[in-house]
């Protein structure tokens, strides 16, 4: 857990010498399993400032909202630090209007994973010391083992610390094993093709095509996204299988080499549907074919936004 | 009239309404509920855990999706029928019932009637189950609703344990209840009790009072930037709402099919125009569509609040919004302005 008075302090300190105008953070939500994003103007509103393992949100996706010479500071994790320097790559905001403040991430809480557990009837949600999260519920107290409460994303995360902050508060974690990863891939991979099809077709069928995936992405920034697109138009609407999956298809697709695996899609779909198992593959594929991981300086792109003369494919150039 | 239905007999009575009925009751699908027609060896999903199912059954009468007619491409057209089977609705909870009495202003209205929803109306039947213990999120007391309201069912059911007490509420509902025995005096008092105080149990969650006024009034506020700067825009709050019924028309040229699509005022391509003109370009318009359209335009239409309190959109926000803290925050707005 992050030391909120250190965050709190350097947070007041960027308002007041005006280092910053706004600072991107997290305040309390008006339900107990929901910290709201919250946009800090001045040092007293900071007092409202709240840092815990239910802010769900990657906070990367409100940067493109915003001017690209406004001076924004932003409490980043290890994936929203790297989903910050892959918008910087893609010029969507300069890196020196962006002051960075790390918080190493100890993953964050899957809301879904405590109400299985506790009812949905949530009260109050306490982190404690030991890696407990003490529950208190309509139905009683629990006391859950954090771990078992992460979201997938962050059980098998690779980077939990902020790799380019301006500043970082809290110690350094242990990078992450990046075999869990690997495994997770490997598991989809293994299955007979029917078997791939068959849960591709589960999860996308019970899209409602709200696209809160979509705007929960940091990297989902175009101003006309595919699937708004009417003349022509270039997939099914409505939900349809066709429409439903090549709405995940495509979107998938867009992410190679950009994603973070925040797992910001999967926590905002409210009808609970696995997407990152579409992005993880994309992203080993990345990892064993181009050696690249997105976001992990403010100077590589990705290599499919690249194109030089060499390019094996003749086609291109 | 009172009747009491054992739940050791409920599975019972559910085999024997599917000898004519479709029947749809809340089920596990993944880790939420949804109205699932049931198949033999169903499981129902209806404990307090459980409460509303994730998608309204709104959908049952407007689907995500539905084709509305056919064309080919040399000329020509053919309506697609609309269905007709007799379906049942079991456990439906009070919120959404009572949301789709509103939904019949819209689709059944004496010039323009939806045929496809009309005859999905007509052909279901709605039984209800009562909350006895409400949801947190949910605020139904608030704006004119409750967890036992009548609106828009054919029965509605109190749990009082091992039995059911069934409330008839229309002739039709009296039907499917037939064979049932009466409720005793005491047991019908045993549920009224239940009902009220699972309503007194409920807070007022805003003042509605002057509501309207407030939200018109200020029209250009910047309440209305305040509210929606964390809003990611999505559609999860009106596509789980059981009030919220707009949709978008498409022709699907390539099956030839004329389709209607649900569509959220959440959305910028929502009123986006052909010319390329948005009048709601911003987070700031759309969320002042959403809330004004429940909480002034449809009081100015049906004399209603076009919510019913069921808290769909507080529960499942990605970013936390709850309405009820927004509207909470519109009465500290300023009254009338003068105009000069």
């Amino acid at each position: 857990m992050p030391d909120l008075d250190a965050l709190k302090a350097e947070a007041k300190r960027l308002l007041d010498e005006g280092v910053v105008e706004m600072i991107i953070g997290f305040k309390a939500g008006d339900t107990p399993l929901h910290p709201q994003p919250a946009f800090f103007k001045t040092v007293e509103e900071i007092d409202r400032l709240v840092y815990n393992a239910l802010c769900q949100n990657n906070l990367a996706t409100y940067l493109t909202r915003f001017p690209k010479t406004q001076k924004i500071g932003m409490l980043v994790r290890g994936c929203e630090n790297r989903s910050v320097n892959a918008l910087v790559i893609e010029g969507q905001h300069p890196r020196d209007g962006l002051y960075l403040i790390g918080v190493p991430c100890e993953g964050i809480i899957d809301w879904r994973k405590i109400i299985e557990k506790t009812g949905e009837e949530v009260i109050s949600v306490f982190e404690q010391s030991d890696n407990t999260v003490l529950v208190e519920a309509k139905s009683g107290y629990f006391t859950l083992e954090k771990d078992t409460l992460l979201h997938e994303s962050c059980a098998r995360c690779i980077h939990p610390n902020p790799i380019s902050a301006d500043i970082v508060i809290g110690e350094l974690l242990p990078e992450g094993d990046p075999t869990l990863a690997r495994e997770q891939v490997a598991a989809f991979a293994d299955l007979s093709l029917q078997e791939r099809h068959a849960w591709f077709r589960q999860e996308a069928e019970r899209c409602i095509r709200c696209y809160a995936c979509r705007e929960a992405c940091p990297m989902c920034y175009c101003e006309e996204c595919f699937v708004d697109h009417v003349s022509p138009r270039w997939t099914e609407s409505g939900t349809t299988p066709a429409g439903m999956q090549g709405w995940h298809i495509v979107r998938a697709f867009h992410q190679t080499g950009r994603c973070t695996s925040c797992g910001a899609c999967e926590r905002a779909c409210p009808m609970d549907i696995k997407m990152t198992y579409l992005t993880e593959k994309l992203n080993q594929d990345m990892r064993q074919k181009y050696n690249f991981e997105a976001g992990m300086d403010t100077k590589t792109p990705p290599p499919f936004s690249t194109i030089t003369l060499d390019d094996k494919s003749r086609f291109i150039v | 009239m009172n009747l009491i239905l054992k739940k050791d007999d409920l599975n019972h009575q559910l085999n024997a309404w599917r000898q004519d009925y479709e029947v749809y009751a809340p089920q596990s699908l993944q880790n939420y509920t949804h109205f699932l027609p049931l198949q033999d060896g169903f499981e129902l999903a209806f404990d307090v855990k459980a409460h509303n199912t994730r998608i309204p059954p709104k959908a049952l009468f407007l689907p995500t999706s539905e084709a509305l007619l056919k064309f080919t491409r040399f000329g020509g057209y053919e309506q697609i029928p609309s269905e007709t089977s007799p379906r049942l609705i079991f456990g439906i909870r009070p919120c959404d019932a009572h949301a789709m009495t509103m939904l019949d202003t819209v689709f059944e209205q004496e010039r323009y009637t939806d045929p496809h929803w009309q005859a999905r109306r007509d052909a279901t039947l709605l039984v209800g189950l009562g909350c006895h213990e409400p949801c947190q999120t949910g605020f139904c007391t608030t704006v004119g609703s409750g967890p036992f309201n009548h609106a828009g069912l054919d029965a509605i059911l109190t749990d009082l344990g091992d039995i059911f007490l069934v409330e008839t509420l229309t002739e039709k509902g009296e039907g499917l209840f037939s064979q049932l025995e009466t409720a005793t005096e005491e047991q019908s008092a045993q549920a009224s009790v239940l009902q009220q105080a699972a309503a007194a149990s409920m807070p007022i969650a805003f003042e509605t009072e002057g509501l309207k006024e407030k939200l018109d009034q200020n029209f250009d506020n910047p309440y209305w930037e305040e509210i929606s700067r964390s809003c990611l825009s999505c559609g999860v709050c009106t596509f789980l709402c059981p009030t919220c019924f707009c949709f978008d028309i498409v022709d699907e040229a390539q099956r030839g099919e004329r389709v209607r699509n649900w569509d959220t005022c959440m959305f910028r391509t929502y009123s986006l125009e052909a010319s390329g003109h948005n009048p709601r370009p911003s987070r700031v318009e759309r969320t002042r569509q959403r809330l004004s359209h429940k909480y002034t335009y449809w009081v100015d239409q049906i004399n209603q609040i076009g919510c019913t309190g069921c808290g769909r959109c507080v529960r499942y926000c990605p970013v936390g919004l709850d309405i009820r803290a927004m509207l909470r925050k519109a009465h500290q707005l300023p009254s009338e302005v003068a105009h000069v």
